[in-house]
């Protein structure tokens, strides 16, 4: 198994810079350039163009500007003035050294940029994903459990409506019935607040806290509800048809304990892999979720890099997903083993 | 608080959420009773009894303070609050100062000119009662030091008037004089205008340089508002700065600017009152905010953006219009035909809801609004005889027109291309470049119509940009020019010869003229009679051969919570421009 993991992880390597280097090229090749979105003016002055280009390094060719993001430029003597003279050693150290650059639009390392937000996302969507496993978990079982019933065919058709919404339009909805038309009798306030996650200036507040959650909370797992629930129930009944559950019951054993013991604890291992795939977006968040309701988080600053063209910090996230992505597969791998007697990798 | 929707109260409701709104019950308003913690040392006085706090919604973050070297225009709403510049213009185009205790001018003194180098210094005397938040006063080792950081080869930023200028000393603590290599009409906002901010020499730290020093996104104030706090994508949190030098001033103590990227959000907590002020609305948003109870919207009293179309007058793919010119666009006679088949009236009414002014000379904004350039009128049957008269017609009855024995195409060359614009500004340029479509094609055009990302649009020739490449026909896009002068940003970029060449400038119809160069050399005076006179026949040049084709001005336009009284858009500045006389009513 270690050795398993090992040669995982080994693989992952030369995977990663291959991804790297398509991801740079691509990002690179793309029409236009970074610096048109730097200026309110239509167009910017060709001077200050010109004098972008030398700071950010994008006057050199681009093989050149892509070792200097793989590996820095601290080894070796550039321009700073653009006076043609190589006077001094650069400072960037290079993604192999965990400096991701500076945002061209804020003029801040990128990692800050990152750092600011990544914990806003991983909130607000772990909190959504503990809803979603709270809701649907028991939604899919007992859609299973009672296959045909009233309640099977009410979840499954609202599990087909969760996942047919349109994520934004729900999410304006929401604002329309809780923000705009609902309001609480006791304060006079709107029923739940919109736009960030806590009321600004006001002292720390649970409650405060709490309510601005429910909504973004509702919006975003509404389709992994659907999504998971739908996925469980089918999981459920392929399990419960399988001969090691009829012998469970015909060994006399309770209906819950045939269900919850050994049905469901099978049943759930396909939802490894499942989880594992969207893990990432724990550190991606949901870009309608974060704009609809001004949830300072990942997702918007992703949507925001590739719309301002702000390189580095798109180059950053598209390869701090991938790595993501690789080691989320390989975990699920490993707890598919792990829960798994049947699966060997050795 | 104003209500837009109809409501219904809870034993309406789901019953699900009366257990959410009880939670909600003890929700503090959005109003805060307390401020945060402080972020920086500032001198303590009693608070008042009642903190007064407005929201500002907006739809990006500003990248920090500094509007110089990122503008997207949400750095001058908050540089606004914190920073002052020696001068500012305000919403009519009137310059006044700021840090400066008066303008200088030939007549007062502190213009000097040399007729014979035809250079000039000028000496800038500023307030003495102005400090940074900390005590320091503001001196003329501030500018001076501002100017040598945004001049530093390696990490300042190029600027306008920095070509002209030699060097800029220090006279004394509250003087100093501005050497130039020439006479620079903009020199009254070189150090002011809507992005240029003066800087503490004893706070900012020279070697960071001007472009990435802490002090664009932690400033030191002398202006009315200093930040308190700033959660990352999130909010901006501003109070009073009890030092700003104008007494009594601010009277709002608190400021929140609040990062709301979905505009039918920022929209409904206006309605709700739960904002106060929402910047840039689209005219939708200004259609539905206006008559909304507790909300105005206070529009620009002069306009900056004009809508346009640039032809092209060398061949597409090419740069040179006089070795290979455009077989369409190069003919004056269809460039005229093209202002004379659309009807910008309509297209201000329908789709711009009377918003927009039609606009057709690039001076229409005072001070030099002053020209007698004849509005063009609308007339297809007249575009139609133009064409017919030029040699483009319709002989095989398809709808569309061909050269037939037309002076700049080959025969039988039909009168097709392709009308460009940009995806960023929305649904209401594309409607608009749909009708100007169905437009030309009812006088024999064939259309069409193609909407581009204005950062490939507009990038620079090595990185592909397709004006720079001359890689269009016709482009359909707004622009204006900053400030109150137009010679620099507006004349030399985008009508010189010297602009035409790649990356030099924005001349992209490739449209030469060298009479019209040779006035704009002599626009650089300080005689404004002068160069009102050089202006208007510039523009009697532009009107007669039609480099562009200006149709209708942009919208400036703020909504308000009805309780801010002193507010005024402005395309000047950000309409933060006066922030400190603000004063809230009921």
């Amino acid at each position: 198994m270690l050795s398993y993991i090992l040669r995982r992880l080994l693989q992952a390597i030369p995977l990663l810079l291959i991804l790297s280097l398509l991801l740079f090229t691509l990002v690179n090749l793309a029409p236009g350039g970074p610096l048109a979105g730097l200026s309110r003016t239509r167009r910017a002055s060709t001077e200050k163009t010109e004098q972008l280009k030398q700071q950010f390094g994008l006057d050199k060719p681009l093989p050149l500007q892509y070792l200097i993001w793989l590996a820095g430029n601290d080894w070796m003597r550039v321009d700073l003035d653009g006076d043609g003279v190589k006077e001094s050693y650069g400072t960037r150290r290079g993604i192999l050294r965990g400096d991701f650059g500076f945002s061209y639009r804020t003029r801040q390392p990128v990692i800050e940029e990152i750092r600011h937000r990544v914990g806003n996302t991983m909130y607000l969507v772990s909190i959504t994903l503990l809803v979603v496993a709270l809701i649907a978990i028991p939604v899919g079982v007992l859609s299973a459990i009672k296959q045909y019933s009233t309640f099977d065919i009410l979840a499954t058709t609202l599990s087909f409506v969760g996942q047919a919404i349109p994520e934004f339009w729900l999410g304006l909805i929401l604002i329309f019935i809780f923000y705009a038309w609902l309001e609480n009798p006791l304060t006079g306030q709107p029923l739940l607040p919109v736009g960030g996650m806590y009321t600004v200036g006001a002292p720390f507040s649970l409650l405060d806290r709490t309510s601005h959650l429910v909504l973004p909370v509702i919006m975003g797992m509404v389709g992994w509800v659907a999504w998971y629930s739908r996925f469980l129930r089918s999981s459920m009944l392929d399990v419960i048809h399988q001969d090691y559950i009829r012998t469970a019951r015909a060994k006399g054993l309770r209906e819950w304990a045939v269900m919850f013991r050994h049905a469901l604890k099978n049943a759930l291992i396909p939802l490894v892999t499942l989880f594992a795939l969207d893990f990432p977006y724990i550190f991606a968040g949901s870009l309608y979720v974060e704009l609809i309701f001004a949830w300072p988080g990942m997702g918007r600053l992703y949507y925001d890099s590739a719309v301002r063209r702000d390189y580095p910090v798109m180059l950053a996230l598209l390869i701090i997903g991938a790595g993501l992505i690789l080691i989320c597969n390989l975990l699920a791998d490993i707890a598919y083993a792990a829960l798994d007697p049947r699966v060997r990798y050795d | 608080m104003k209500r837009h929707f109809g409501r219904i109260k809870l034993g309406l409701a789901l019953a699900t959420l009366a257990a959410a709104a009880s939670l909600i019950a003890c929700q503090p308003s959005a109003t805060p009773a307390q401020p945060p913690q402080s972020t920086e040392q500032v001198p303590v006085e009693s608070p008042p009894a009642q903190q007064t706090s407005i929201t500002m919604v907006v739809a990006q973050e500003p990248t920090g303070f500094n509007g110089l070297v990122t503008d997207t225009g949400y750095e001058q709403l908050v540089g606004e609050l914190v920073y002052l510049a020696v001068s500012e213009i305000d919403p009519q185009g009137d310059i006044y100062p700021e840090l400066a205790a008066e303008i200088p001018t030939l007549e007062n003194g502190g213009v000097v000119l040399d007729e014979e180098n035809w250079t000039m210094d000028v000496t800038w005397k500023l307030r003495d009662d102005i400090t940074w938040a900390d005590g320091e006063p503001v001196t003329a080792d501030d500018v001076v030091f501002t100017w040598n950081a945004i001049t530093d080869p390696e990490k300042g930023i190029w600027v306008d008037g920095v070509d002209y200028t030699d060097s800029v000393e220090k006279i004394d603590d509250y003087s100093f004089v501005v050497h130039y290599n020439t006479v620079f009409p903009g020199y009254r906002t070189q150090f002011g205008g809507e992005n240029f901010a003066v800087y503490p020499e004893h706070f900012c730290e020279a070697e960071q340089g001007f472009t990435a020093w802490d002090c664009n996104r932690k400033p030191l104030s002398d202006g009315p508002y200093i930040l308190k706090d700033w959660q990352t994508n999130d909010y901006l949190l501003f109070e009073r700065n009890p030092s700003y030098y104008e007494e009594g001033k601010p009277a709002i103590d608190q400021i929140i600017v609040k990062v709301v990227p979905e505009e039918s959000v920022r929209k409904t907590m206006m309605m709700e009152g739960d904002a106060d002020v929402n910047m840039w609305l689209t005219v939708a948003s200004v259609a539905e905010l206006e008559g909304q109870p507790g909300v105005y919207v206070s529009h620009a009293p002069t306009q900056r953006w004009v809508m346009r179309l640039i032809p092209n007058l060398a061949k597409r793919g090419t740069i040179d219009a006089s070795a290979e010119p455009h077989p369409i666009f190069s003919d004056l006679q269809v460039r005229k035909a093209v202002r004379m088949a659309i009807d910008v009236d309509t297209i201000v009414k329908e789709i711009f809801l009377d918003y927009v002014q039609p606009v057709w000379t690039e001076f229409f904004r005072p001070p030099y609004n002053v020209c007698d350039i004849p509005r063009p009128a609308y007339d297809p049957d007249g575009a139609r005889a133009l064409l017919e008269g030029a040699g483009w017609v319709d002989a095989d009855g398809d709808g569309v027109r061909e050269c037939h024995g037309c002076a700049t195409a080959e025969e039988g060359t039909p009168l097709s291309f392709e009308l460009m614009t940009y995806a960023e500004f929305g649904e209401e340029l594309e409607l608009a470049q749909q009708l100007i479509g169905e437009m030309l094609g009812g006088v024999g055009f064939d259309v069409q119509l193609s909407v581009i990302e204005g950062a490939v649009l507009w990038a620079d020739y090595e990185s592909g940009g397709i004006e720079q490449n001359g890689d269009f026909d016709l482009n359909l896009y707004d622009d204006g020019y900053p400030g109150t002068d137009p010679t620099d940003n507006m004349l030399w970029y985008y009508y010189h010869t010297d602009a035409a060449q790649p990356d030099s400038g924005w001349n992209v119809g490739r449209w030469s003229n060298a009479d019209f160069d040779a006035l704009i050399d002599d626009a650089y005076t300080l005689d404004e009679e002068y160069r009102k006179e050089v202006f208007c026949q510039m523009a009697e040049i532009m009107d007669a051969e039609l480099p562009q084709i200006l149709m209708w001005s942009g919208i400036e336009a703020n909504a308000f919570s009805s309780r801010i009284l002193g507010a005024q858009s402005t395309v000047n500045d950000s309409l933060s421009w006066n922030v400190a006389d603000w004063t809230l009513g009921e």
